[in-house]
């Protein structure tokens, strides 16, 4: 009866497997996409949410344009081991807070900055990057008190 | 399948998944021990399969080098469902939606299909495959498939975080 | 030509450049390292598991590196390749990166003791349990390996 039993359950599971590997998906495309490095860009806004996350970290910021039109701004950066050791602790930002961050632009034309360097509210800035993702200054990590 | 997905949301903001997702290094780790566990895992599955195939160890019984291998692929197929289930836990709101992840799923279920009838179709035969008695064109087939099948599978794993 | 100066001119050589800007060159040499490290890792678990005497106990202990020469030589050429490929797509910043030059030295250890292991156990007997000396720098020689591809993970981190 034992072997049975388990023998049932491994079926389902493996059913289950199948049925969640073949079901339907959007095309989802935005949030590893990879970043043009001949399009940088500055923006400056207020945190509007904080995603501390392995292995990238993603904050989003409301930012106003030179109109004056406000737009959410994703900004992509290194895991939080990663930022902490470069003085980026989780305290350090929190929403409402402004950034100025200096990143690249998504390749797919999506509202996502790869951030490179970021100022935080009080007045440090700190290196951005994911490690080992080959962007500018990767490599070479610093923070500026 | 929007059952998948409220799942897959759930998991990922639980304590378990929210704690190794925001981890300083939790998740570097059990990732870095789910990468490594390839060797024993797909490692000792290919130096079978090519046994199978007659490509290599050819002066020992196949049975000779599947005894001592089987547990350590089965301890490390345990070690990287584990590991597996923990990342997959940590961001499976995301993990939905990318399409490598879900190959590779279906890659691994093949695997496991592919083992399972070569094990049922072949099991008696397996004892005296040697120097004297080869394997049969099916086995070898067997053999080459889930050698293909292992490679999309670590090929997909590392495609995962490309998409 | 100090080796700084070396990682200065890979990285603006024509490979170095080729791999940077290439959209899908640097993942496929990456998956080309991690399909190589799966059987390298085999057959080196299998040569380690033969001098503790786990398998093949009939034949000498060195003669199962004999066997299982060219998956070990072929795999170990893959990593060497893909790795130069994948140094050289940021030489400057492997060179600064500490777990990087801490896998090269865990590597050359492991092939040290790994080649020591070997030469210790060629003139052994048939069927002939390998030495204590012989297992434990077999022991050395895998622990060394398994270092280097944790180290090889850290460089991703740091």
């Amino acid at each position: 009866m034992k072997s049975l039993e388990l023998k049932n359950v491994v079926v389902a599971g493996l059913l289950a497997l199948g049925l969640f590997a073949g079901s339907h998906i959007d095309a989802h495309h935005s949030f590893a996409a990879e970043f043009d490095g001949n399009k940088p860009v500055r923006l400056v806004g207020t945190i509007t949410k904080i995603e501390w996350a392995n292995p990238h970290s993603y904050f989003y910021l409301d930012v106003k344009n030179s109109k004056g039109a406000e737009s959410n701004w994703g900004c992509e950066t290194g895991n939080p081991g990663a930022l902490s050791r470069r003085g980026w602790k989780r305290g350090d930002i929190k929403i409402g807070d402004t950034l100025i961050v200096d990143g690249f632009l998504a390749k797919d034309g999506s509202h996502l900055v790869d951030a490179r360097r970021v100022t935080l509210p009080d007045g440090r800035t700190v290196y951005g990057g994911s490690p080992g993702d080959g962007g500018p200054e990767d490599g070479k990590t610093q923070s500026k008190p | 399948m929007t059952l998948f997905l409220h799942i897959c949301q759930w998991l990922a903001g639980t304590a378990v998944g929210t704690g190794i997702r925001e981890s300083d290094n939790l998740f570097s780790v059990i990732e870095t021990v789910h990468v490594l566990g390839i060797i024993f895992t797909a490692g000792t599955i290919a130096i079978v399969d090519l046994r199978i195939l007659g490509l290599l160890l050819n002066r020992y019984s196949v049975e000779e080098i599947l005894r001592p291998l089987v547990k350590i692929t089965w301890l490390g197929f345990s070690v990287m469902a584990s590991t597996g289930i923990l990342l997959f836990w940590s961001e499976a709101d995301k993990l939905y939606f990318n399409l490598s992840f879900r190959v590779k799923l279906t890659l691994l279920l093949t695997a496991g299909i592919n083992q399972w009838i070569f094990q049922r179709t072949h099991k008696r035969e397996m004892a005296v495959w040697g120097a004297v008695v080869v394997p049969l064109w099916r086995a070898k087939l067997a053999a080459a498939l889930s050698l293909g099948l292992w490679l999309g599978i670590i090929v997909l794993g590392r495609a995962i975080a490309y998409q | 030509m100090s080796l700084l100066e070396a990682c200065k001119w890979l990285e603006a050589s024509w490979l170095g450049t080729a791999i940077r800007e290439s959209k899908w060159g640097f993942a496929l040499i990456e998956m080309v390292h991690l399909l190589a490290l799966a059987l390298l890792g085999g057959a080196l678990l299998i040569t380690g598991l033969r001098v503790w005497g786990f398998l093949f106990k009939e034949q000498r202990p060195g003669a199962i590196t004999r066997d299982l020469g060219w998956l070990l030589v072929g795999s170990f050429a893959a990593m060497l390749v893909s790795g130069i490929l994948l140094f050289a797509d940021g030489p400057l910043r492997y060179f600064g990166n500490a777990a990087f030059r801490v896998k090269l030295l865990l590597i050359v250890g492991a092939a040290t003791t790994g080649l020591l292991t070997h030469l210790l156990g060629v003139r052994g007997q048939i069927g002939q349990s390998a030495s204590t000396v012989m297992k434990a720098m077999a022991l050395l020689s895998c622990t060394l390996w398994l270092g280097a591809g944790i180290a090889g993970r850290v460089i991703g981190v740091l």
